[in-house]
């Protein structure tokens, strides 16, 4: 039967872990080898047969060490009916594996929040006033990348997220601001898991409202383009069945209202003068790394640095302050409410300090502009040169940009478009950053962004 | 009392075409009170067989009487025209028909100008052709409603003839008469295009006259008592001829105060009670309709107090789903519909939505946003003619081009939302209609049952027949026609008929609870129907549709029924267990399933009963 786990069980699975954590879909150190993993910290969760453990270990690759969380199961029978991948070979002793598909072990995770119990180092904490179903059994939703997520029942979700990073965690500070001043336009936060990492407060988890109705962003947007790019009449794309503009129209108004319930939740900031300079400064440095790498975007060099030179001159019209700092048409779900934006967490290649700066709001609008773009090439990916299939793709994002602009400034006030040297700036700089993850990822998508840096460029700013 | 008025001004020279038949005003009383009608005169009709909630699971079947079957070969559809066909209405499996109005009237407003209560449309009959009618349906377990207007009269009816001659008698305070035409200054125009007042000027009375219609119909002063009685006598003089119930047209108006904008009023809501209580103490089992084009959230103030299961209409119609169910076939996306069915409140125990694709009035636009409106102009109206009021004029088939599979989405829409559907007649073997016909007579022509002359209708010269058939190649009566149909089991109208038996072997159709099971692909609109029957026993009907044109996957969430099997209603296929995970469909373009979610034993067989 059971055997309680030791030191030496956590020890063997850290050894092994060197050569499983690659292969894990949300590890965030592809680009290097694992050269050490190190235990911090291990609890158990659930004792017994099933065991489940929850694990802490610092991933060094090189001079880079991350920490990152597990949740670790043992069965006397062997495997569960999870993923193959998801078994941990240990050298000798019984078979381990990554526990998060193992309906089994996590409802515990739930019913510990829900009851606000302390195991070990783990603190388990419904949010103020949330009153919980418990008995609820989780299976991880698979389109995830940097983090996995649980759905209980179709009622909750529990983000883990996998890589840690101290202190109260961006998406649950955000999340707690926005439902305190009755934001619209949020999963409401039901719970955390939380412990300490070193010295530090770490969140483990984050436990948020499930919206079984709601369908993501990107599929929505690409539901209209899959209509409008098979239409053989060539209408234009307001002229479709399909057409996107009154969603991406409502989406704008939403995003507005994120940024402004922010700002009234955690204030806002006038950027000092030497903002700018610093962040002109970042996006050459990016520029630079990118162009090294990919020589197609040289061509584009000289024109990006004069955009963002002019950036270094614009007068800042609207202050700095928290913004999500990843957003795409994949971080937000339409509900019959209407839309919702998920996962406030930032760019996961940012480091902290970028990541919980006071940024401006015009970062998200370009990462929409930039999404819309991407939602109208994407069924171009692949394909053989065809300008007039680009051309359409074309009419579509300016389309539904425009329209999400027009929601934007018809919520905020004022009209993004008004800060067009700023904004472009934003626009290639994100798009910089895409030529950079295609090439590394996915060159046939490295077109995308190269060809709207070439559009941008074009236009007048 | 003034002396009987003479022979030019009785109250009934205005009707027409009823000197030959019994008809209110045929006499007047001394005291100036007219003779009506009794249902005594005429014979009465077997009831149907006795079940009070029968409403909540039949399939209602919209005709015209002008448009079905001519009997008489006058060019114009009549009630024995009809009767003869309830055969075909049988086959169908239609369970209750609904008559726009057939009363005496002068067709100002398409019949909805009730001159008469009491009498038929010489054209269409008389009072004992809808007796024959209704005993021939009831026969065949076929029930009848109609259209009954409670707000308004024509203004040839004999009592607004009586009122407006003497004020001073039994009628003069029969409807809303005003010295300055001032009153009630807060209420709506409805027919903004042709009226500019709700008051208009009678120069015979020399007082204004209030009207929230055309300015030929005046509203019934329901502030008079004797007005109130005098229209649940209506009510029972039908009734008692066996009728099954009315479709009450424009209830929300019936009573008018200073200040407010004379809709919805809590008196009207009283008078209604007032109504229902009647027909469950004099004639229960027969039915309310309630025709209230407003939002779902204000619609459910006419089924009455909850507590009691609903006091006031039995159904009402959902008028705001119907263009959604084409605005999410268009968008390719569940959102319209799952939105709309979302802010639809619970309703009473005892009540039921009425549902429908099209009907003879144009598709009603009034319940969208102005956005929403010119989306609809613009994807299914494009040229002008078609559209009409706030709406469009024009009939299933074409409104989806002609596309069989889009015809199967709809109608599998139609008979799996909650609520009992409305068919209208001809839309089951895809009619045409015609653009070029004034008004609302597009989507009215007759009904095609054969390719003979006149579409099989009616006898008569074809220069006679009220409307020309349709007779463009794609939808003409050579090519779409009953007979032709009823011969093909893969026509439209074979497919229709066995959907409808389908849907009546599964009560959760129509008693099921609704549960939207949204899912990840915004292009498949999916749910649950889950009813619970009597012996605790629960049947869950699953919907899986997809909205858009290209073949879509699905994910479903269905982990509360692992275990199940799901069992294809069309032809019993099993199809593979539920598991933890979610459930994975594909679905052709424009494809549909229902399922019933089944417990099959080790061996296959049914642990639940269908």
């Amino acid at each position: 039967m059971s055997q309680p786990v030791t030191q030496h069980d956590v020890d063997q699975v850290a050894a092994a872990l060197p050569g499983w954590l690659p292969s894990q879909r949300w590890f965030g150190g592809k680009d290097r080898e694992v050269t050490t993993v190190r235990p911090l910290a291990w609890t158990v969760v659930e004792d017994g047969d099933p065991t489940l453990v929850h694990l802490v270990v610092e991933v060094g690759q090189d001079d880079r060490t991350e920490p990152y969380q597990l949740l670790l199961g043992r069965r006397s029978d062997g495997l569960p009916d999870v993923p193959a991948a998801a078994a941990i070979g240990v050298e000798d002793g019984p078979v381990w594996y990554e526990a998060s598909g193992d309906a089994d072990l996590t409802g515990v995770l739930l019913d510990h929040v829900a009851a606000g119990d302390v195991v070990g180092d783990l603190r388990f904490e419904p949010e103020p006033g949330a009153e919980l179903v418990t008995g609820l059994r989780a299976h991880p939703i698979t389109s995830e990348q940097s983090n996995t997520s649980l759905v209980y029942g179709g009622q909750y979700i529990l983000k883990l997220f996998r890589r840690l990073t101290p202190g109260t965690n961006k998406d649950l500070v955000l999340h707690r601001a926005l439902r305190e001043v009755g934001s619209a336009h949020v999963a409401e936060p039901l719970g955390a898991i939380s412990g300490v990492l070193g010295d530090d407060e770490v969140t483990f988890a984050m436990l948020q409202r499930f919206l079984p109705d709601a369908a993501d962003g990107w599929v929505m947007a690409t539901t209209s383009v899959r209509d409008y790019m098979a239409d053989d009449a060539g209408l234009p794309p307001g002229d479709l069945g399909g057409d996107f503009s009154g969603e991406a129209y409502r989406l704008g108004r939403a995003v507005a209202d994120v940024h402004a319930d922010l700002a009234r939740a955690l204030g806002t900031e006038t950027a000092a003068s030497d903002d700018l300079a610093r962040t002109v400064g970042a996006m050459e440095r990016r520029l630079d790394r990118v162009a090294a790498v990919v020589p197609a975007l040289r061509e584009h060099a000289d024109g990006i640095r004069a955009a963002f030179q002019s950036v270094a001159d614009v007068e800042l019209r609207q202050p700095l302050q928290p913004v999500h700092g990843d957003l795409h048409l994949g971080q937000v779900l339409r509900t019959v409410a209407g839309w919702l934006v998920l996962d406030f967490e930032g760019e996961p290649a940012a480091s902290l300090a970028e990541r919980s700066a006071l940024r401006s709001p015009l970062r998200d609008v370009a990462g929409m502009l930039r999404s819309f773009d991407y939602a109208a090439h994407q069924l171009l990916v692949g394909q053989p040169h065809d300008a007039d299939r680009r051309e359409r793709a074309d009419a579509w994002a300016v389309h539904n940009r425009t329209a999400f602009c027009d929601g934007y400034a018809k919520a905020a006030g004022h009209d993004p478009r008004d800060e067009a040297v700023l904004l472009r700036g934003f626009e290639l700089d994100k798009a910089v950053y895409e030529v950079g993850y295609e090439h590394a990822n996915r060159p046939d998508w490295t077109d995308v962004p190269l060809g709207s840096i070439a559009r941008i460029l074009t236009e007048e700013a | 009392m003034a002396d009987a008025p003479p022979e030019a001004t009785a109250p009934d020279a205005a009707l027409d075409g009823l000197e030959q038949t019994p008809h209110t005003g045929e006499d007047v009383a001394a005291d100036g009170t007219l003779s009506e009608p009794s249902a005594d005169d005429f014979g009465h009709a077997e009831q149907a067989p006795s079940d009070p909630e029968w409403f909540k699971r039949a399939v209602f079947y919209e005709v015209l009487v002008r448009a079905f079957n001519d009997s008489n070969g006058d060019g114009t559809g009549d009630l024995r025209g009809l009767a003869d066909k309830l055969d075909y209405i049988q086959w169908l499996g239609v369970d209750c028909l609904w008559l726009p109005p057939f009363y005496a009237s002068p067709l100002r407003d398409g019949g909805y100008d009730i001159s008469d209560f009491r009498a038929v449309l010489p054209e269409f009959g008389t009072v004992e052709d809808f007796v024959h009618l209704l005993e021939e349906a009831h026969r065949r377990g076929i029930r009848v409603i109609t259209d009954l207007v409670l707000n308004h009269t024509s203004d040839a009816h004999p009592w607004f003839q009586a009122s407006r001659q003497d004020p001073e008698g039994p009628y003069g305070d029969f409807y809303v008469w005003s010295d300055t035409g001032t009153e009630y200054s807060d209420a709506r125009i409805i027919f903004v295009d042709t009226e500019t007042s709700n008051w208009t000027y009678d120069p015979v009375r020399g007082q204004f006259f209030w009207h929230r219609f055309f300015s030929h119909q005046p509203d019934l002063n329901f502030e008079n008592p004797a007005v109130r009685e005098a229209m649940l006598d209506v009510l029972r003089f039908w009734l008692d001829l066996g009728i099954d119930g009315f479709r009450l047209d424009a209830v929300p108006y019936l009573f008018e105060e200073e200040g407010t904008s004379s809709e919805n009023l809590p008196r009207t809501h009283e008078y209604l009670k007032e109504v229902r209580a009647t027909i469950d103490r004099e004639f229960p089992g027969r039915v309310l309709l309630a025709e209230a084009n407003q939002w779902p959230s204000d619609v459910v103030e006419y089924f009455g107090d909850p507590e009691v299961g609903g006091d006031e209409c039995h159904m009402a119609f959902h008028f705001p789903l119907m263009p959604r169910i084409f605005m999410a076939v268009r968008r390719e996306s569940r959102f319209p519909v799952s939105e709309i069915l979302a802010q639809t409140p619970p309703i009473p125990a005892g009540t039921q939505w009425g549902i429908f694709l099209r009907n003879h009035d144009e598709l009603t636009l009034e319940m969208v946003t102005d956005d929403e409106r010119d989306y609809m102009y613009r994807e299914y109206a494009r040229d002008p003619r078609m559209k009409a009021n706030i709406g469009i004029r024009r009939r299933l088939a074409p409104l989806l081009e002609n596309d069989r599979n889009q015809l199967e989405l709809f109608t599998a829409l139609l008979l799996s939302l909650p609520g009992s559907p409305v068919l209208y007649y001809g839309d089951e073997i895809g009619m045409g209609d015609n653009i070029w016909l004034g008004d609302r007579d597009a989507v009215r022509t007759p009904m095609q049952w054969s390719p003979d002359r006149n579409a099989g209708f009616s006898r008569s010269d074809p220069g006679r027949v009220y409307l020309p058939p349709i007779m463009d190649p794609t939808y003409g009566y050579e090519a779409v026609n009953v007979e032709a149909q009823m011969g093909n089991s893969a026509s439209l109208l074979s497919w229709t008929r066995r959907m409808i038996e389908v849907r009546k072997q599964h009560l959760a159709f129509a008693e099921g609870d609704f549960v939207d099971l949204g899912g990840s692909n915004p292009s498949v609109l999916a749910y649950q129907r889950v009813w619970t029957r009597p012996d605790g026993e629960r049947d869950v009907v699953l919907c899986v549709n997809n909205l858009s044109r290209f073949p879509q996957p699905v994910e479903l969430e269905l982990g509360e029924h692992e275990g199940c099997t799901p069992v294809e209603l069309t032809g019993s296929v099993r199809f593979p267990r539920v598991g933890e995970l979610p459930y994975l469909l594909t679905l052709p373009g424009h494809g549909f399933y229902w399922f019933q979610l089944v417990e099959l034993g080790d061996e296959g067989e049914r642990r639940s009963m269908l």
